[in-house]
């Protein structure tokens, strides 16, 4: 089977490639006899949720047919008092916070565009914004997982309770998994009451140095941030006000009840060396806090990185990062760099891919290429170098999609 | 998928003799048990149902030397089965069908604390308490604390993927495990996951943690290093009835606070602490709440206020209040020691009981304890409740004799009507302790084929031969096991 010509498709799979048609499932039965049907057919499936991140990962590996999720977008179930919701996958990140918000509840995960981003999406790719430091990752939030296999089977694992070590955990094998193992229907989720206040302190820096003392303070500061941020020059043009224009700048988030939220915007001004340049509370955080959120998958430059390092290596990495080629952004507190080119010089860049990743790989740490032309994907290498445990993620893979038609060619490995 | 296990080889001689030998080179005289009055000690877990004395224990004290004994195994074609302290309650590290015992015991190396980079490295037979004690002053801590954390290893942690009282707000294990060794039953290695987060690649971290010993066997942890609470305040609610102190806990849930930890003890427990320990626990109440919530000192008074008056609102009085700065205050110690210590406790009331483990979504547990309540009074027995109130997982203590083989009939009846309610009311049959092979059983009403055929697919990827922790977790075909006794179990 060949791919269909992009002229004669208007849908595309990411990198340049058109899908050869397009299932939009409305039910569960529909999305089972969907794979079964275009399995049996001998196309590859690909599923998409609010296409916010289609082009992440390898390039479609062979002829195949989108799964259109956005349709299986229905709340399945939301006992409040209970603080889960079950979901079908195709539903937004923002239609979950309004239902949530009605009864004063949130999911704590803050993935860029939540009116277009799918929590399946976001759960297949594992995204992720400033909150993790205080909320944690998707995988601390996800109890309960449905997906369809290549045989059109549902599998289930975990449950719709906070707590149950009853068999194997596939949640979280689910969780990063970018669609290659099955398509992810329906999801338990722990949700948590909406703080009373919150408030963003941003502390500016003209050493990266005197960065590297004040975020080792915040590992052991009195106050509780819920996000810590680092961002250079250009990152800041794009998220923060003018008074914001520091070599560096840390940004700071607070969520608790208003007492404690204002004893630790006193307090974190005593205990940083930096200068703080501006406090905001209540609603007006809104526009920082949306701009940090959705910068991970701002589409300005051809190039989106993301690095994960130690804590302390943050800024290590930050001083050799080039503010005339990226923007830089961290979510300092988990050790993870976003970085987004500001050049088209692709030979340069690619360079600089290379030298960031031989910084980051020895120590344990890893970098992946999130958004580049299709062409430098085989040259600069999405994933990175390979690590001793894809072997055992190829041997799952076989377990669970024997014959490879679950997304192939856009995860690691041969997978 | 092998259905059943090669039984062990050791009957026959020769074999058992070589095996001997090369297990013996590997560990050294000192690290083997082989005598059968040596071997009695591990014939079970806290799960007593099931025995079975293993037909050799080692006691690697290096990794190098766990990989030696994997690999002798693997080369003698014999079943074994990873044991941490032996505290699991569901019989996770029986050795089924005799074989090899790889005691974890004596890796106990905590081999890295990074403040900094907020990790810990350590080898499974560390005691989570010790980790605990190890990083006491620095501002840090492991979160998950089981009951029986003064005993269990934080390898058995992973494998059952251990709770606690306090994973209402800080969450269970898997939360807070950044990476593994696994030693794979040939004797190969792989390292998942690390230091930094988000390595790309499936989070098989994620899946090994509750693996219960069948993937093979976890030989290092890298564990997250969480901040400790500034400040709490732990209070003592007391009400006159069950149904009161459950809808305290729906108010406080519903006026969006999220404590550290919500435990609930009913009458009869409270009779049985407060005999062992003289807390001060009132004995005529019918049910008290330990209700504790931490954070920044200066932001805990309004939810303070706010716990007693929800406690007010539903016909309860707060005894007691702890205003604590670090969880070594006397106070404080006190009232958690008198928590931890319920199962031992109910001992003074039954020579034999028998706790279960099971999960309801919170906001049905009126109906899960009036339903415990009727299934005692129908089978005359006597049923003491204590458990974590906040994550809805209940542990029911069933009181027997097991001389009186009726008793011990109803004991079973009971404790599965229990469990099959737990699963019509949404929940599931094990919270914390794991399915072993105690609730292998149950596993078909929790999960279709399709699930558990993707399970066995998994099991069968790390495990192939299923010689590691064989007939564990995933029923293997030929129907379940008949039990003829219920277990008495030591804590949770």
């Amino acid at each position: 089977m060949n791919w269909p010509d992009p002229s004669e498709s208007y849908t595309t799979l990411g990198d340049g490639r058109v899908a050869t048609a397009v299932e939009c499932p409305n039910t569960l039965d529909a999305l089972q006899d969907a794979v079964r049907r275009r399995v049996a057919e001998g196309l590859a499936i690909y599923a998409q949720g609010g296409r916010t991140s289609l082009d992440y990962g390898g390039t479609p590996l062979r002829p195949g047919v989108a799964v259109d999720m956005t349709a299986l977008n229905r709340v399945i179930d939301y006992p409040a008092a209970d603080m889960t919701i079950t979901v079908e996958s195709g539903i937004t990140l923002g239609e979950i916070a309004r239902t949530l918000d009605a009864e004063g509840q949130r999911l704590e995960i803050d993935a860029p565009q939540p009116d277009h981003a799918t929590i399946g999406g976001v759960y297949a790719t594992n995204s992720t914004g400033p909150r993790r430091y205080g909320s944690g990752r998707p995988r601390d939030q996800i109890i309960g997982v449905g997906f369809v296999t290549a045989d059109g089977n549902v599998v289930k694992g975990g449950g719709r309770v906070v707590k149950n070590v009853a068999g194997y955990d596939f949640p979280k094998l689910l969780t990063g998994s970018l669609g290659t193992l099955g398509i992810i229907s329906h999801l338990t989720l722990k949700v948590k009451p909406k703080p009373e206040t919150s408030a963003i302190v941003c502390v500016g820096y003209d050493s990266i140095d005197v960065v590297a003392h004040d975020l080792a303070r915040l590992n052991t500061s009195s106050t509780r941030p819920v996000a810590i941020e680092l961002l250079n020059v250009p990152a800041a043009k794009r998220t923060l006000t003018e008074a914001n224009r520091s070599l560096w700048t840390i940004v700071l988030a607070f969520e608790d009840n208003a007492a404690s939220v204002a004893w630790q915007i006193d307090r974190i001004a005593v205990e940083l060396s930096g200068t703080v340049q501006s406090v905001v509370q209540g609603q007006a955080i809104e526009p920082i806090r949306v701009a940090l959120r959705d910068l991970p998958t701002a589409n300005f430059g051809s190039v989106s990185i993301v690095a994960n390092v130690r804590y302390s290596d943050v800024p290590v990495l930050a001083a050799t990062v080039d503010p005339g080629l990226w923007t830089f952004q961290s979510h300092a507190g988990n050790g993870v760099i976003r970085l987004h080119s500001l050049v088209d010089d692709s030979a340069t860049i690619e360079a600089d891919v290379h030298r960031l990743r031989s910084s980051v790989e020895p120590s344990g740490g890893n970098l992946i290429v999130a958004r580049c032309p299709a062409d430098r994907k085989p040259s600069v290498g999405v994933w990175g170098s390979s690590r001793p445990d894809w072997v055992w993620s190829e041997k799952v893979k076989a377990a669970l999609d024997p014959s490879g038609v679950m997304n192939p060619g856009r995860f690691v490995g041969k997978i | 998928m092998p259905a059943t296990v090669a039984p062990a080889k050791m009957a026959d001689r020769s074999v058992g003799e070589r095996l001997l030998a090369a297990l013996t080179e590997a560990v050294g005289e000192e690290n083997l048990l082989s005598r059968r009055d040596e071997l009695i000690v591990y014939e079970c877990d806290g799960y007593v149902i099931e025995k079975n004395v293993p037909d050799v224990v080692v006691f690697p004290t290096s990794r190098e030397q766990l990989i030696a004994v994997v690999k002798v195994c693997h080369e003698a074609k014999v079943p074994f089965v990873p044991r941490g302290a032996g505290t699991s309650l569901a019989g996770g590290t029986l050795a089924v069908g005799g074989g090899v015992m790889i005691s974890l015991t004596r890796m106990k190396r905590i081999l890295e604390i990074n403040i900094r980079d907020r990790y810990a490295v350590v080898e499974p037979g560390v005691v989570n308490v010790w980790l605990t004690r190890a990083l006491a002053g620095t501002g840090f801590h492991y979160a998950p604390d089981p009951s029986s954390q003064g005993a269990c290893t934080l390898g058995g942690n992973v494998a059952t993927n251990s709770g606690g009282p306090h994973t209402l707000k800080y969450g269970v294990t898997v939360n807070h495990v950044r990476g593994l060794e696994l030693v794979l039953p040939d004797g190969s290695t792989v390292e998942t996951g690390g230091i930094a987060e988000d390595a790309p690649g499936y989070d098989l971290t994620g899946l090994i943690v509750g693996h219960e010993g069948t993937f093979g066997i976890v030989s290092k942890i890298i564990v997250n290093l969480a901040r400790d609470p500034e400040a709490g305040r732990t209070f003592l609610g007391v009400f006159d009835s069950v149904d009161d102190a459950t809808a305290t806990v729906s108010g406080i849930i519903a006026a969006g606070i999220v404590p550290a930890a919500l435990e609930m003890l009913d009458n009869l427990m409270i009779r049985a602490i407060e005999e062992a320990f003289g807390f001060g626990f009132p004995t005529e109440a019918g049910a008290v709440l330990i209700i504790e919530i931490d954070g920044l000192e200066a932001g805990l008074d309004p939810d303070s206020h706010a716990i007693a008056e929800i406690v007010r609102s539903n016909g309860g009085e707060v005894r007691k209040s702890i205003a604590w700065r670090t969880r070594k205050e006397p106070e404080y110690v006190a009232i958690w020691k008198s928590r931890k210590s319920a199962f031992g406790a109910i001992g003074r009331l039954s020579p034999t009981f028998c706790t279960q483990d099971g999960v309801v979504p919170r906001t049905k547990l009126p109906q899960i304890l009036r339903f415990i309540m009727a299934v005692g009074e129908r089978h005359g027995l006597r049923i003491a409740n204590v458990f974590h109130a906040g994550d809805g997982n209940i542990h029911p203590i069933l009181l027997f004799d097991e001389r009186d083989p009726e008793q011990v009939r109803r004991v079973l009846i009971a404790s599965h009507e229990i469990l099959d309610e737990c699963i019509n009311l949404g929940g599931s049959v094990t919270g914390e302790h794991g399915i072993g092979v105690e609730k292998m059983e149950f596993m078909p009403k929790l999960f279709s084929p399709e699930d558990l055929a993707a399970m066995v697919a998994i099991r069968n990827t790390f495990n192939p031969d299923g010689r590691c922790s064989p007939s564990k977790m995933l029923p293997m075909g030929g129907g379940c096991i008949e039990k003829k006794n219920p277990g008495h179990h030591a804590s949770a």
